[in-house]
């Protein structure tokens, strides 16, 4: 009889414990206090290969790191510059938890932005940076199944120094590949580095 | 340790680890909260609507939206579409989505006619209100990528303008976010207006609220049978 409780006490331990673990994880780790919107089960993110300056580069070549993805373009004024340094300033933060952080910027006006000029634009925010371009409809796909919108501003007409309108959403890839976390555009640097900790933590 | 106190110890223990065990399958069982599972993200795009005005993926963000894809010309082989629709939208005035906007997307993927005077034609003989209701079409290869690989929905040109398509209606969430995809049939408006309200509450939910939703999608997830 007492063995049997024993057993019956160890097996409801054992599941809680692994209930606690999977359950409590947001708990502990104060998933209240993300700034993001943490996606739980995360959505599959699409794989994509896309061209940097040293050549043609996968998403999946990042899996087993955390990959914060930014579409912009290098003529942008002001949303893109600005996330790219708050993203900077973040991985800072993160000191030597940084290394399994890789911020990747997408070009959505590929037809300027060389992946050299994409390489040089992203590295003068962090050494570490990379930038991708691509050909007109691989940008395209890739965008849409991210859910970014892009499209040149109506009131450029026809120069050559347009505008380009973007959603500005950075997503947060996980190690397994998958979409783990959406950041709106206003998102400050500490509330960046915080998500990102508490991604690093899981 | 006397065996009084051992007993108040295991009795103890014994409801901690009930209260740990039977959280979960509490929520399994009893799903004080239910969400629609999140299936990926909906595709981003920018169209065109009936007042010739610009309708992107950004717009609608913040907004609960249902997506159906059609074309003008279509006519009475499209009533149930468009009756399904103007109903929903009816019904919509009594969903407590507690300030939520929830709106209503029809995708034209004949742009070649469906301009935006046929499009306006088309809403207003849909009985649509442009505050809720959008009409919208794009550029034709754009068009393809977005409603066959983005929403995934079928649609082809047939030979004498007609065209072959399924008819889909997509759910998409505040985030941007595919939650369901009515094919097959068309849905009851119930279900409709239940997952609406459904993914208002959600998006609503705040502190202890909002984890309580994350944790019902890791443990009761239902999913509408389409």
């Amino acid at each position: 009889m007492r063995r049997r409780t024993s057993i019956l006490l160890g097996a409801s331990l054992g599941l809680g414990a692994a209930v606690l673990f999977v359950f409590g994880a947001n708990l502990r780790s104060g998933a209240t206090a993300l700034n993001g919107a943490l996606i739980e089960p995360p959505l599959p993110a699409e794989d994509f290969t896309l061209t940097s300056v040293a050549g043609p580069v996968r998403l999946s070549d990042f899996l087993g790191r955390t990959v914060v993805l930014f579409f912009g373009y290098t003529h942008c004024p002001d949303v893109c510059p600005l996330t790219m340094s708050r993203v900077a300033q973040a991985l800072k933060a993160l000191e030597s938890d940084a290394d399994r952080v890789q911020a990747i910027m997408v070009s959505i006006d590929p037809e300027r932005d060389s992946p050299g000029r994409m390489a040089e634009y992203v590295q003068s925010f962090n050494p570490g940076f990379l930038g991708l371009s691509g050909s007109a409809e691989e940008v395209s796909r890739v965008a849409a199944s991210y859910g970014i919108f892009y499209a040149r501003a109506a009131a450029s007409g026809e120069s050559d120094d347009y505008l380009v309108d973007h959603t500005a959403t950075v997503t947060v890839i996980s190690p397994e590949g998958s979409i783990q976390m959406l950041w709106p555009t206003d998102l400050r640097s500490e509330e960046m580095a915080s998500d990102l900790r508490y991604l690093l933590r899981r | 340790m006397t065996p009084k106190k051992r007993r108040v110890l295991r009795i103890t223990l014994g409801i901690a680890v009930a209260v740990i065990t039977l959280t979960p399958l509490g929520f399994a069982v009893l799903q004080p909260v239910k969400v629609l599972p999140r299936i990926s993200l909906a595709p981003g795009f920018q169209l065109t609507d009936a007042s010739g005005q610009r309708l992107t993926s950004d717009d609608l963000k913040g907004s609960i939206v249902l997506y159906t894809f059609t074309y003008s010309a279509c006519g009475d082989r499209c009533a149930e579409q468009t009756r399904f629709m103007r109903e929903t939208q009816e019904r919509l005035a009594e969903v407590e989505s507690g300030g939520m906007p929830v709106r209503l997307v029809t995708v034209s993927f004949d742009p070649e006619r469906d301009s935006p005077s046929a499009l306006r034609d088309a809403a207003a003989k849909a009985g649509a209100d442009p505050r809720v209701w959008s009409f919208a079409t794009g550029e034709s290869t754009s068009l393809k990528a977005l409603i066959g690989g983005g929403f995934n929905v079928y649609y082809e040109p047939g030979e004498e303008g007609d065209f072959s398509f399924e008819t889909v209606y997509v759910l998409v969430d505040p985030l941007g976010i595919k939650r369901v995809v009515y094919r097959y049939q068309t849905p009851a408006h119930e279900s409709v207006i239940r997952d609406v309200e459904g993914l208002a509450r959600e998006a609503r939910a705040e502190g202890m609220a909002h984890l309580a939703y994350e944790a019902a999608h890791l443990f009761s997830c239902y999913s509408t049978p389409y």
